[in-house]
């Protein structure tokens, strides 16, 4: 991490887009940052927590998304530097926040930094957060590069501060989770006093109070902002065109989207016939600018991710332009040339580029390739997603699982976001059954328990993380308390926010320096809205299915919290637990009486299947030792002994 | 080679696996090597939710020119490490082009369809066919063992990264290895590594003799 | 009979709400679980042929095989089933206890066959609130625990798995008739095991019109007596149309009609009311409440009767006629309900690929 404390300027380092941004900021000299944790976004937080170490910089992982932008603003209006990083969909949890600092203005450089997930590699959505820059009327920067990435970061808190105004900067996974070469700038030291300045009148930018009544005048002024941020843009540096004078395509594109661009024309060898305007401030869009390159060609080429947002604004502008600019036959996401969903690669880009100025390209020789495609069917058995070995996940559904089909009345468990989402597949016995946004199984769950006065019988399940408790299922479970519905809330508790790596959250005794901290138990939230709460360890799998029956069995709000920490904790990595091991006599195999329970259903990949001895194995290279194949198997062939003895 | 020329340029290397066998630190590691000795390096990874027992690639572009895309594209893979000889075979079908050489462990991980018993795994000679018949140079090893003989598991990537110094397709040795993981690992640590990594190197150039 | 998997249990019996909860599918494996008086399937198995359909008492039970496996000879129609003699008995001086149902003849029994070890292990049903709960017995001196009637539907056959897993090779069982008849399905090898051998040395089967299903039956009573205060249940004999539930406060009285709608789609199919297929089957007399009507089926059965007569352990006389014959009215009356409305559903000898409930003579069938 010696790029986060290098001072020689000039130094060249690989870095991920979430190290450059990150070393952007301390170049900033930024003080405070804070973060609710979500990939691709997480490393930016966790990095300068590192940062944090050795310089004067308060990094906090906050208990969701809007609070988190709350205490970066509190920081902004104290006058000092502050960036909130969060996923695509945080935006969504801090856009209320984000819809009222828009009318108020900021005062230390203040940046928003979101990491976008076009083809939902890590999310469960694929929402786009461009549009709240629109929408909400705030300016918008998308690097192109790592370089850039960097750069930009520093920038936009000059920026930020130059407009009064907070500045969003958005990644994608291709820029956040990739490395590139990145050369550092100078690393000075962070500076500045906190002080929250408001003697002045309501509206005074440096020294009143900062609210955003009233409304008229405030928006107004916001919208000044924009049009400044206009003028600045139009001479940006961070929007460049590579290409002929007189381009017979004009590739116009942002983000990572511009390196994809670039090797397509490079496949293509097209350099003499297609330019690439890559953009980095993508909203307020520079008119003249856009006008300007659009002069130069007849055909213009969209290519971003996901949804047409540069592609729909340039087009008002050609519209408001075309007495000067003339008619462009235009390609991208609206008249289908360019897909609506998913992320964008370089072959896609080859392909629409080809089919426009009739070149020819042949990326596989079709023999080879329907060769690597028999192979691949025949030979690449297809690997789905699953727990993994050791999860407390895979024994907790396998309890949810057990004792909702043994109760028998068609009960289900609603869910969301987390490792526990994969619930929903064979690997958690496909028992849950609706997954969404944080916090809202508990949500869904508490309407289903109110559902019966209009015939519902069936027991309604929730679950969700304990980082998850903390950011948005209290107030659901609040709402499912006092509705009086009937919900079993079952917290699987694994010790940390495992998904995204193990931040800490309020239920741990960790800030994100390591640094002590009181912690706030899930239980004693829950006791304290009147619930009654029990305890299981999910590896004690008979135990924990009577505790889900007896719940089961009563009425009203129920918390059942499944403790046992995540297999890839840094407590747990590495160690197992117990020495496992199968017994292949006893093994009854795909016999009656057993039919490969644990190898057909209960899909460890620990525990493999042994095809010349039609018995089960243990994979000693993946087992983690947890233990709790021995608890299923019927026969007892399964054995297991404490390690090290 | 060890001039610091590429055979390629961009050189692009895809290091594939599943998720857990140390891919990501792979493909860092090997980034950050060919950094240092003055490369342009892109990676494009791919982790997160795909690590949980899912496919799991790094791209690898390793350019005196530029920075490239961190995908790339179709059929344009050069060299395609596996710590998992069935992702081998995934990966050409995306990447592979009569010229690309291959470089895999042999030791299986069973995908849970495979352990449910609704897919086949295939045998190590079928594999073997299936890479030779997509590739011109394929070269098994068996990473994953060796690495339990010095008592991790895991180990078997830095294995497979001494192969690809063995196999003398990029500009590194194991000195160059040695400079960037003793910036992260202690002493002992890099002691293991070094290991493995000489372990690779040996096993490829054996198989070469053969 | 052919034996198919767990996909046919759960298409013919399960999912047509035909399981009565008998619990011979459980404890073979670890797909068939038993809980509050249901049978549940965890998970798809996928045995194309299994003993949970082998066992099963609902699924196309062939009768003619059965009977000929358990007394050498086809089903016969006679309401009270295949028997060597009819009696009346009670638990004799050398019995202990005094909470019977009326005359304590199983109860004795057992008692007398744990002692003699002609059983190593008794399957009996014991109760939990409202709730029958199977157990293993082994002590002589815990039979008297199980005794009275329970009324809700048991899984008595999950302790009899347990057991026979365990090792038990003189298993003695009180039993429904339902229960009956997947026991005698077991007793006949239906999986053609080369090393098989009948695990049972004595079944004793219950008398029973109908059971009672444990959830729809708690719903009912639960706000109208403390289910931890209930001693007994009893249904006097006619014209009282009530059960009565014993209680540490008094006897609490609930409509018949009301308790009979809590009775499972599955008892209207059944055709069996003294538990054709036992060694013995066990009833009430009508009118002598401190008796009970004990009918002999098989010679292992008539050596126990009689051996337990001459130690002391139950006391017999000879039945009279006319409660017989109305025992026999009763009988058939149950059986030709049953058979009509499984006729009537067409799941009496189908052809073809279907399958279903009851194969039998179709000439049994020309009075029905």
């Amino acid at each position: 991490m010696s790029y986060l404390f290098d001072t020689n300027e000039g130094a060249r380092y690989l870095m991920m887009g979430n190290d450059a941004i990150v070393r952007g900021a301390l170049e900033a000299n930024v003080n405070v940052a804070s973060a609710y944790p979500g990939t691709p976004s997480s490393e930016i937080i966790e990095n300068l927590s590192k940062a944090s170490q050795k310089r004067n910089i308060y990094v906090e992982w906050s208990v969701n998304e809007k609070v988190a932008l709350e205490v970066s603003f509190a920081a902004s209006i104290a006058g000092l530097r502050s960036i909130c990083a969060m996923k695509q969909n945080g935006v969504n949890v801090a856009s209320d926040f984000l819809l009222h600092v828009a009318l108020s203005g900021t005062r230390g450089g203040a940046v928003l930094l979101h990491c976008d997930d076009p083809g939902a590699l890590s999310s469960i959505n694929e929402g786009e957060s461009r549009h709240f820059a629109r929408m909400i009327e705030l300016p918008l920067l998308e690097p192109g590069d790592f370089q850039e990435a960097k750069e930009m970061t520093k920038w936009a808190f000059e920026l930020s501060e130059e407009l009064r105004s907070i500045v969003i900067m958005r990644s994608v996974t291709r820029l956040s989770h990739a490395s590139g070469n990145v050369i550092l700038g100078k690393l000075g030291a962070p500076e500045g006093k906190a002080q929250f300045k408001y003697e002045a009148v309501p509206g005074d930018a440096d020294s009143g109070p900062v609210i955003t009544m009233p409304v008229p005048p405030h928006h107004a002024l916001l919208q000044e902002k924009l049009k400044k941020a206009v003028a600045i843009f139009e001479k940006s540096p961070f929007n460049t065109y590579t290409g002929p004078a007189k381009p017979e395509l004009l590739i116009i594109t942002c983000s990572a989207c511009n390196l994809y661009s670039r090797e397509a024309v490079h496949l293509l060898n097209a350099q003499d016939r297609v330019g690439i305007l890559k953009i980095g401030t993508t909203w307020p869009l520079p008119p003249k600018l856009i006008a300007r390159h659009l002069a130069m060609t007849e055909k213009v080429l969209f290519v971003e991710e996901v949804l047409p947002f540069l592609e729909e604004n340039v087009k008002v502008i050609a519209a408001e332009t075309a007495a000067e600019v003339g008619i462009k036959q235009f390609y991208g996401k609206n008249d289908g040339a360019m897909p609506t969903i998913n992320e964008m690669n370089p072959d896609i880009v080859v392909d629409v580029i080809k089919k426009i100025l009739g070149i020819e390209y042949i990326a596989m020789d079709e023999g080879y390739a329907n060769r690597a495609k028999g192979h691949l069917i025949a030979r690449a058995p297809v690997r789905d997603l699953t727990f993994c070995p050791g999860c407390p996940h895979r024994a907790s559904f396998w309890n949810l699982h057990n004792a909702l089909a043994m109760d028998n009345r068609r009960g289900f468990v609603c869910g969301d976001i987390g490792c526990y989402t994969l619930g929903f597949l064979p690997c958690g016995f496909s028992t849950m059954k609706t997954s969404h946004s944080m916090g809202s199984g508990i949500g869904i769950a508490s309407g289903f328990g109110k559902l019966t006065q209009f015939g519902m019988d069936q027991p309604i399940l929730a679950v969700c993380g304990d980082s998850t408790f903390f950011h948005a299922a209290i107030p659901a479970l609040v709402n499912a308390i006092h509705n009086k519905s009937d919900v079993i809330f079952v917290l699987l508790d694994n010790s940390g926010t495992a998904m995204t790596g193990f931040q800490p959250h309020p239920g741990t005794p960790l800030d994100a320096r390591g640094g002590a901290l009181p912690t706030i138990d899930p239980a004693e939230v829950c006791r304290s809205l009147g619930a009654t709460v029990e305890y299981a360890d999910p590896f004690d799998t008979e135990e924990t299915q009577k505790k889900l029956l007896a719940l089961m069995r009563e009425k009203g709000a129920r918390v059942l919290i499944m403790k046992q920490m995540c297999a890839l904790s840094p407590e747990k990595k590495g160690k197992k637990r117990f020495e496992v091991k199968v017994d292949q006599q006893i093994c009854r195999g795909d016999t009656c009486g057993c039919s490969r329970l644990c190898t057909r259903i209960f899909r460890c990949p620990g525990l493999v299947w042994d095809n010349k001895r039609q018995a089960a194995v243990i994979d000693e290279v993946i087992c983690a030792g947890c233990g709790v194949c021995a608890e299923i198997c019927p026969s007892g062939a399964i054995k297991k002994t404490e390690a090290g003895r | 080679m060890k001039a610091g020329n590429l055979i390629h340029d961009p050189y692009n290397a895809i290091i594939t696996g599943v998720g857990g066998q140390g891919n990501v630190m792979a493909s860092r590691i090997l980034g950050n090597i060919l950094s240092r000795k003055g490369c342009f390096v892109t990676i494009g990874e791919t982790f997160g939710v795909s690590q949980r027992g899912g496919s799991v690639m790094s791209h690898l572009r390793i350019s005196k020119q530029s920075v490239w895309s961190p995908q790339i594209p179709r059929g344009q893979a050069h060299i395609v490490v596996a710590l998992e000889p069935t992702e081998a075979i995934r990966v050409l079908a995306a990447y592979g082009n009569p010229a690309v050489r291959v470089l895999s462990n042999t030791r299986p991980i069973h995908p849970v369809g495979v352990i449910a018993g609704e897919l086949a795994y295939p045998s190590l000679d079928e594999i073997r066919t299936a890479l030779g018949d997509l590739a011109s140079d394929v070269a098994l090893i068996d990473a994953t063992d060796e690495a339990m003989k010095l008592g991790q598991a895991i180990l078997g990537n830095v294995i497979m990264l001494g192969a690809v110094s063995g196999a003398g397709v990029l500009p590194f040795d194991a000195e160059d290895f040695r400079d960037v993981i003793s910036e992260t690992m202690s002493g002992d640590k890099v002691e293991i590594n070094m290991k493995a990594f000489s372990k690779g190197e040996e096993m490829i150039r054996a198989l070469r003799q053969k | 009979m052919k034996v198919l998997g767990s996909r046919e249990l759960l298409a013919d019996v399960l999912s047509k709400e035909l399981c009565i909860g008998c619990g011979a599918c459980v404890s073979l494996c670890p797909y068939f679980k038993s809980y509050n008086g249901r049978t549940a399937m965890l998970f798809p198995c996928t045995q194309e042929r299994g003993r949970c359909f082998a066992y099963c008492p609902k699924v196309e039970v062939d009768l003619d095989e059965v009977s000929q496996k358990i007394f050498g000879a086809p089903y016969s129609m006679e309401p009270l089933g295949r028997s060597l003699s009819a009696m009346m008995s009670r638990a004799g001086k050398k019995a202990a206890g005094n909470n019977y149902q009326s005359g304590g003849t199983v109860t004795a029994l057992m008692t007398w066959a744990l002692l003699e070890k002609l059983c190593d292990a008794a399957i009996l049903t014991g109760r939990e609130g409202l709730n029958a709960v199977p157990a293993i017995v082994t002590n002589p001196d815990d039979v008297q625990n199980y005794a009275s009637s329970k009324y809700t539907s048991a899984p008595t056959l999950e302790a009899f798995n347990r057991a026979a897993d365990l090792g038990y090779s003189r298993i003695g069982v009180v039993a429904t008739p339902c229960q009956v008849l997947a026991l005698a399905q077991m007793r006949s090898n239906p999986m053609a095991k080369k090393d098989f051998s009948d695990p049972t040395s004595l079944v004793v089967g219950l008398f029973c019109t109908w059971s009672l299903d444990y959830r729809a039956f708690s719903r009912l009573v639960e706000g109208r007596v403390d289910i931890k205060d209930i001693k007994k249940f009893d249904i006097p004999p006619p014209p009282a149309e009530v059960m009565e539930i014993h209680t540490a406060r008094g006897v609490i009285e609930i409509p018949l009609a009301e308790v009979r709608a809590t009775v499972p789609n599955s008892c209207d199919y059944c055709f069996d009311m003294t538990s054709e297929f036992s060694d013995i089957s066990v009833g009430v007399v009508e009118g002598r409440s401190a008796m009970n009507t004990l009918i002999i089926r098989t010679e292992r059965g008539r050596a126990a009767v009689d051996a337990a007569v001459k130690a002391g352990y139950l006391e017999i006389e000879d039945m009279p006629s006319d409660n017989l014959a109305r025992l026999r009215t009763a009988a058939g009356n149950k059986k030709k309900r049953a058979l009509k409305k499984a006729a009537g559903e067409g799941i009496i000898n189908t052809n073809g690929d279907s399958r279903s409930l009851i194969r039998m003579e179709p000439k049994n069938l020309a009075g029905i």
